[in-house]
């Protein structure tokens, strides 16, 4: 237990400086979770000393800031279901933690750059209604998942600066890419050609040379001395009466017929 | 909201018997007589190895609940077990003491003593549910009830007896409602967990859906649909459970499959929760509660439901603010729609549908837009914007590509020209309508060898047509006899003409 407050302690300087020293946190905190397992505090059962759990809630919780700090999504995630318990279960007996929204937050906008829609949605559930309307944590992600839907990109690129905490903006690069590719996908069907220079205000490319390369990538025709992209025009299906089920669907018919008859 | 809506869940009175209705119609059983031969029942039920009377008596639970009170459980107690009995002791403990009791206890005593022997311990599980929910049904009482029915829920593990399984599934289901009465539902969830391993594992189908079914309910009742989704992943619904269970069970995976957005299989669910629900009249609450989620997943799912959904009786008030909601998707006025989301905000999340509403809002969207493709076969994207209330001609653009890409309209966009040209409706008539037959061919053929199979047989019945048919032989062979002899008669006869 000794050692786990010096951690925890060593921790806490390590997080709070300025700038944030991560390779330090992210040395001690192995030490400090192998610490909550003998402690029996990772996965809290029963009745457990209620500032004890508020420590080891702060510890998942930096652990999950430092995981976004330093990109390790998979890490991240593991932070947040250790801490569902703790944000869960033990709400009535913690005092609030005033980084469970943000780290909720992060959590929304991370289903969302995965196009993960269904476990979004059953994330929001467990949240309260004014807690969405309110919270600008929650607001956020919640808002842009709303655009996205919709199909108002051009809303979720300009909120991408309006993001309520810095956390947020490690999610943005590969938010954006998600939309990019969802225009991309939308522009495939909706349009037959469209002139280079629309096409890269579309899908908020600065230069057309980026808007070459993704379009490369994308197997679109590029006519450079024309300047416009054309798109590859979907074969209509061809219409094929499925002759060996129809014929297999009415000798069933005809078998069971026979049963009742 | 949960507590009002599923209480008519469970009053569920499944047609009676035919036996029943004719007991019945000379003079309706008081309360008590009503008891006593449904202990009987049960007893017979026992010895006898035959569940089918049991069931008889679960049947008539719901009715029989609304009828007892204190002195009728009271003299039900008093009169059935012999006057010292502990178990009498400990039953009567539960019951408030009634001024009349005693004296009425008396005469009904002396009359019925004689003619029982020891009873099983399945009839005073039954005569505890009794109790149990009386005490339920008054808010005073509710402590006591979730004392009785931790006390119950023990006793019935201990006696561990296959004969009690139907009446312990109605046992976890009084279980349940006591904790929810008391705001405890999430304390119960370790305890109901244990159950329903156990229950599995015997095989013991009833308890095991009221289990699931309690579970989820749980679950849901802290919105943990995440894990609700888990706990239907990693356990099988009993195909033989009874109607009310599965038309429950289906209501809750309704929901968890709406608010993934999974909007055809809540819908086949929600669908199938309405058929297997009792008539709306006698569980309206059941019925107006799936039918809101009903109603918004099929907006979601980019239908409109059926208008006359909306004047049945028991709807009509209730669906009120949906209906709204419904007119304004309809005609695609993002403005009506929010104004009518604001005004019946409180009851959406009282209904906890708020959240699929909201999401509606791009089908409202998507309707416009497919209104205006209907209407005009070329329109500038300044006008989508102006008509769908849209923030930006860019917003416009985007939020067409995306319904061209989606089917939702067959068009183009012609970029240079800031139009959208609308494309010609697909025919409808394609190798998908076979398709569609075939399903329902196969859906009407299995109803058919489903109740086929579903008929029931009395017992050794073909044994006595056997029988008969032995004897039809042997009188066939004693007349071929008797033919054969009548020819000698007829000669002997001859004589004494």
């Amino acid at each position: 237990m000794a050692s786990l407050k010096t951690y925890y302690e060593e921790l806490g300087r390590a997080f709070h400086s300025k700038p944030a020293d991560l390779k330090k946190c992210q040395a001690v905190l192995p030490k400090l979770k192998i610490g909550l397992i003998e402690a029996g505090l990772l996965l809290p059962q029963g009745d457990v000393n209620l500032g004890d759990l508020s420590v080891a809630r702060d510890i998942l919780e930096i652990g999950a800031y430092v995981s976004i700090r330093s990109k390790d999504i998979p890490s991240f995630d593991r932070y947040f279901s250790q801490l569902q318990t703790f944000y869960i279960d033990y709400s009535e007996s913690l005092p609030p933690s005033k980084r469970e929204y943000p780290i909720r937050g992060l959590h929304l906008i991370r289903l969302l750059t995965q196009n993960r829609i269904a476990d979004f949605h059953t994330t929001l559930e467990s949240l309260d209604a004014d807690v969405i309307a309110e919270n600008p944590y929650i607001k956020h992600p919640v808002n842009l998942e709303r655009w996205l839907m919709e199909g108002s990109y051009s809303k979720v690129w300009g909120a991408r600066e309006e993001a309520p905490s810095e956390e947020y903006k490690f999610f943005v690069d590969s938010l954006m890419g998600t939309i990019r590719n969802e225009i991309a996908s939308c522009e495939e069907t909706a349009y037959e050609s469209l002139p280079l220079k629309d096409a890269a205000t579309l899908l908020f490319f600065s230069n057309q040379s980026e808007v070459v390369t993704f379009a490369q990538q994308r197997g679109w025709q590029v006519d450079l001395t024309a300047g416009t992209i054309t798109f590859k025009l979907k074969d209509e299906e061809k219409m094929e009466i499925p002759k060996q089920r129809l014929i297999a669907a009415s000798l069933a018919y005809a078998r069971e017929l026979e049963q009742i008859v | 909201m949960p507590d009002v809506e599923m209480k008519p869940a469970d009053v569920k009175p499944v047609k009676e018997t035919e036996e029943k209705k004719e007991e019945s119609k000379p003079a309706p059983l008081s309360p008590l007589a009503e008891i006593k031969s449904n202990v009987v029942l049960i007893d017979r039920a026992v010895t006898t190895l035959e569940p089918r009377f049991t069931h008889r008596v679960l049947r008539t639970l719901t009715a029989l609940r609304k009828r007892i009170d204190n002195s009728v459980l009271r003299n039900a107690v008093e009169s059935l077990y012999p006057k010292d009995h502990s178990i009498k002791k400990t039953l009567l403990a539960w019951l408030p003491t009634g001024p009349s009791s005693s004296d009425q206890a008396m005469d009904v005593d002396s009359s019925a003593r004689p003619s029982h022997h020891e009873l099983v311990p399945e009839a005073e599980i039954y005569l505890r549910l009794l109790i149990l929910y009386h005490l339920l049904a008054s808010e005073d009482t509710q402590e006591k009830a979730l004392e009785l029915a931790n006390q119950t829920a023990e006793k019935m593990q201990a006696i561990n007896r296959r004969s009690m399984d139907a009446i312990a599934a109605k046992i976890w289901y009084a279980v349940d409602r006591a904790y929810e009465l008391a705001g405890e539902l999430s304390d119960a969830r370790p305890m109901f967990l244990a159950a329903q391993r156990t229950a599995s594992l015997r095989h013991d189908d009833e308890a095991q859906a009221a289990l699931i079914n309690c579970l989820l309910r749980s679950y849901i009742n802290y919105n943990l649909y995440d894990q609700a989704d888990k706990l239907v992943s990693k356990t099988t619904f009993p195909p033989s459970a009874s109607n009310s269970q599965f038309s429950r069970y289906h209501y809750y995976l309704g929901r968890i499959r709406a608010v993934q957005l999974n909007y055809t299989e809540a819908h086949t669910n929600l669908q199938q929760a309405i058929r297997r629900a009792p008539p709306a009249k006698t569980a309206p609450g059941f019925y107006q509660e799936v039918h809101k989620y009903f109603v918004v997943v099929e907006l979601l799912m980019g239908d409109i439901p059926d208008r006359s959904l909306f004047r049945h009786v028991v709807l009509e008030k209730a669906l009120n603010a949906y209906f709204e909601i419904v007119k304004a998707v309809r005609t695609g006025s993002l403005a009506q729609f929010q104004s009518t989301l604001s005004k019946h905000a409180a009851q959406f999340e009282e209904d906890h549908t708020y959240t699929l509403i909201i999401r509606l809002r791009q089908n409202v969207i998507k309707t416009g837009i497919r209104r205006l493709s209907l209407s005009y076969s070329r329109i500038s994207l300044r006008d989508i914007c102006v008509k769908l209330h849209l923030d930006s001609e860019e917003d416009a653009e985007y939020i067409v590509g995306k319904a061209i890409r989606d089917g939702v309209i067959e068009g183009r966009i012609v970029h240079e020209k800031g139009w959208m040209e609308c494309g010609t409706q697909k025919n409808a008539y394609g190798p998908e309508v076979s398709e569609v037959f075939g399903r329902r061919i196969a859906f009407c053929l299995d109803l058919h060898n489903q109740s086929v199979k579903a008929m029931r047989y009395p017992l050794n019945a073909h044994r006595k047509e056997l029988a008969a048919a032995e004897g039809a032989r042997e009188r066939e062979k004693e007349l071929a006899k008797e033919i054969q002899d009548g020819d000698l008669d007829d000669e002997d006869l001859g004589p004494d003409f």
